[in-house]
């Protein structure tokens, strides 16, 4: 209608926006295609475990993400690398009240991506995921037990508690990494 | 001028069906002195063509009580029959079977609106390891597929072979909750033979590529790459979107010659699985990530073949003889 409408009044079409190649990582049942789902504004209630990789165009107010999202179980978790090439940005997802040694699964794969050659320039969104659950940790603790500061020092990370019931507030996190995506884009001599 | 030319076309598009039609229908009934209800029984025979027509033709009625008759309860299916004849000032003296032909219909139609609920309520219904019912399915599901190998503990890494992720299959129903189950142990109970075979399949190293010496020597996963119980809970969301989307009537309105029943639902999707099996290895996928993509080709082939409204999926399902 909206396009219509704009050729009825010899107005051009809207200026594109710009696009970035995401990778999302993490394990399985971290809530990564129930996040990027409800961002696609599709219902999040019917999302099977994703089976190999599953790619999504996310659109933000001023940019697209195309978003290739990875299954995170054991089995499947082997092949990340393969998908990193031609990444621009990473977003990690993480169950913030799931149990010790899940937690420390995360924490491993978090480390190998911030140490993978292909993605360690990269700027990185970590989201804790679940904060409505009683036994989500908080955002200190996560941060603490993942060793970020040390262990990123250098890199560009965002590091946002968010929840399936809270969008507007995953959307501000998303915003903070296309602004650190944007930033790249102005400086190609830093790499 | 493009989007000029399309607005158009929906426009006229709309007057057609808000106006046009209605005379064209009008002319028609004056002309064969018989109504869309009964041009249709007449001239289709019994099956998917006839009910879908019925159904479009009462969704689409001017009338009220006829619009509603698409979701009436079973038990008032009788008195909506009379109804509509008495709607249509049809004669059922004249027009026995008439009566006969829209009673089928109209029990296969509020049969599949039925089905959907039925399935709907079962797909919201979480996996709830507290629940002795859901636990013995659980354990039912393991007998079936692996009667040699006792299960050693509840939480085990032995669910992973027959596919679920972790050691917990409870977290593997999310989306589908307990509809997940119930169609995995019906395939595993009632289609025994197949469903082995298929996850025997789906543990085998894939020979086509390499010797055996060098498989030995790669990490790969030793097999075709597949996860059974994964796997079978993504293609009960297949089905449960080509139930929901109203892709399955044609199915099920030449399967069913009364209401669809669950029993029906699940039947079909042993025929997904079986078919997805042999599927997957036609297109022999380097590994596990391309499921995505080859479910979505698979998922169009589906469409495809229940476009024709002659097509019944599987026709005759042996187990349930």
């Amino acid at each position: 209608m909206e396009m219509c409408f704009r050729a009825l009044c010899c107005k051009g079409p809207p200026p594109p926006r710009p696009e970035y190649d995401l990778v999302c990582i993490g394990l399985t049942g971290s809530g990564k295609t129930s996040l990027l789902s409800q961002l696609c504004s599709e219902s999040a209630e019917n999302i099977v475990s994703t089976t190999g990789f599953s790619i999504k165009a996310v659109p933000f107010q001023n940019a697209i993400l195309n978003v290739k999202e990875l299954g995170g179980a054991d089995n499947i978790r082997k092949y990340w690398s393969r998908y990193y090439q031609g990444s621009q940005g990473v977003i990690f997802v993480l169950d913030s009240a799931s149990s010790e040694d899940d937690l420390e699964t995360a924490r491993n794969e978090l480390h190998s991506a911030l140490q993978h050659p292909q993605l360690c320039t990269l700027p990185f969104l970590i989201l804790a995921n679940h904060q409505d659950k009683p036994a989500a940790r908080s955002v200190q603790e996560i941060k603490k037990y993942f060793e970020l500061e040390p262990l990123a020092r250098g890199k560009r990370w965002i590091l946002k508690p968010c929840s399936l019931d809270d969008m507007e507030a995953v959307k501000d996190s998303f915003s903070l990494l296309i602004n650190l995506l944007e930033e790249r884009d102005f400086e190609p001599s830093r790499m | 001028m493009k989007h000029f030319l399309r607005m158009f076309v929906q426009v006229c598009l709309y007057f057609y069906c808000k106006c046009l039609w209605r005379c064209l229908k009008f002319v028609v009934r004056k002309l064969t002195g018989r109504c869309e209800l009964q041009r249709i029984c007449y001239n289709t025979k019994p099956g998917a063509a006839r009910t879908m027509k019925i159904e479009a033709s009462l969704r689409g009625s001017k009338s009220k009580r006829l619009q509603t008759s698409v979701s009436v309860h079973p038990d008032a299916i009788e008195k909506t029959i009379d109804d509509i004849m008495e709607l249509k000032r049809i004669n059922p003296d004249i027009n026995p079977q008439l009566g006969v032909s829209l009673q089928a219909c109209l029990l296969q139609i509020v049969g599949y609106r039925n089905l959907v609920a039925e399935v709907e309520k079962l797909r919201r219904e979480p996996y709830d390891s507290e629940n002795p019912q859901h636990e013995e399915m659980l354990l039912k599901l393991w007998k079936c597929l692996k009667p040699n190998s006792p299960l050693k503990a509840r939480i085990s890494k032995q669910w992973c072979e027959i596919g679920f992720q972790g050691d917990d299959p409870k977290t593997d129903f999310r989306g589908m909750g307990l509809l997940g189950l119930y169609n995995l142990v019906y395939f595993a109970e009632w289609d025994t033979g197949i469903a082995q075979q298929v996850l025997s399949d789906s543990l085998q190293p894939k020979y086509s590529q390499f010797s055996k010496a060098e498989w030995e020597k790669k990490k790969f996963d030793k097999a075709i790459g597949y996860s059974f119980a994964i796997v079978g809970i993504n293609i009960t969301d297949l089905a449960y979107n080509l139930l929901v989307s109203g892709a399955l009537k044609t199915h099920f309105y030449n399967v069913a010659p009364e209401a669809p029943t669950l029993t029906h639902f699940q039947q079909t999707f042993c025929y997904l699985m079986h078919e997805f099996h042999k599927f997957w290895i036609e297109e022999d996928p380097l590994d596990i990530m391309e499921f995505n993509r080859v479910r979505e080709k698979f998922h169009k082939r589906i469409l495809k073949q229940l476009q024709n409204p002659e097509m019944a999926l599987c026709p005759h399902f042996a187990a349930s003889e």
